[in-house]
């Protein structure tokens, strides 16, 4: 993906990120008092209710893509050439894959995963 | 004439500082700092939501878990609910706004609404393109930063 493109994928994230981000920390602690919303009953209620469940699924992909992109672009500052570009691209997006898919496999445990 | 080689060895020392140059706070305007701050506080986020992704993960039993476990949840819970994993909180409320808020303004000046038009420079050489606008986004997020880590402590040790 050319450069440009990329800090357009940077800047679209980071609006997303804004309103994702800003709804999660009202949930922790504004609109449901913080003790109650990280209680276990309260975490099952929020990830196996899907409008929830999915904001978080999405809010995990938004601020992934935009962190890894955000460190990808740093180390490109840092230092030039070839080889190290190529090495910062494709090890951030590795990196960003394997934290999503993690990250997902909490989700879908969460939601599909016998609770005990 | 130089080689290849001479040319390269000179554009890494011109670069010797790496990334310590954006470190390296003297001579630094407003601006600059925001820039700083700006990436600093995103490897800060990054790191604080990979280890977010690590501890919520303990929700479902860890790395080995087949679904949600409330004694893994109430081991995870008794690592980091106490007064370091808070104070760890409000820092990351308080870096997150700064982000955001800045971030903002970094949008809209990439798109060239809150830049003023070039003009010729003249003493004192101060940044014509950078508007009075910039300096009170870059001073509201900071305001705002300092709110978030004022009500977020209030959250969690009030």
């Amino acid at each position: 993906m050319r450069e440009t493109r990329l800090m357009q994928l940077q800047y679209a994230t980071a609006l997303l990120a804004l309103v994702l981000v800003g709804l999660h920390l009202l949930m922790q602690g504004v609109l449901v008092p913080y003790g109650v919303a990280v209680s276990f009953q309260q975490l099952l209620l929020t990830y196996r209710n899907w409008v929830d469940g999915s904001l978080l699924e999405i809010l995990l992909i938004v601020v992934l893509a935009h962190g890894f992109n955000g460190a990808r672009t740093i180390l490109v500052e840092w230092k030039q050439g070839k080889r190290w570009t190529s090495l910062a691209n494709w090890g951030c997006l590795a990196l960003a894959l394997i934290s999503i898919a993690y990250g997902t496999r909490t989700v879908i445990l969460a939601v599909f995963g016998s609770a005990s | 004439m130089e080689d290849a080689g001479e040319m390269k060895a000179k554009a890494r020392a011109a670069n010797k500082r790496g990334v310590m140059g954006w470190l390296n706070p003297i001579h630094y305007n407003l601006e600059r700092w925001a820039y700083v701050f700006q990436r600093v506080t995103g490897v800060v986020i990054l790191l604080y939501v990979l280890g977010h992704i690590g501890d919520t993960s303990f929700f479902v039993g860890g790395p080995l878990g087949t679904g949600p476990s409330q004694a893994s949840w109430a081991f995870m819970s008794s690592i980091v609910e106490n007064v370091v994993g808070h104070l760890i909180l409000v820092l990351v409320a308080t870096v997150v706004v700064f982000h955001g808020m800045n971030g903002i303004r970094l949008i809209l000046s990439e798109y060239g609404l809150i830049f003023e038009k070039p003009s010729r420079i003249e003493y004192p050489y101060r940044a014509k393109g950078l508007r009075a606008i910039q300096r009170h986004m870059i001073w509201a997020a900071i305001i705002l930063a300092i709110v978030a880590a004022l009500w977020s402590g209030s959250i969690l040790f009030g």
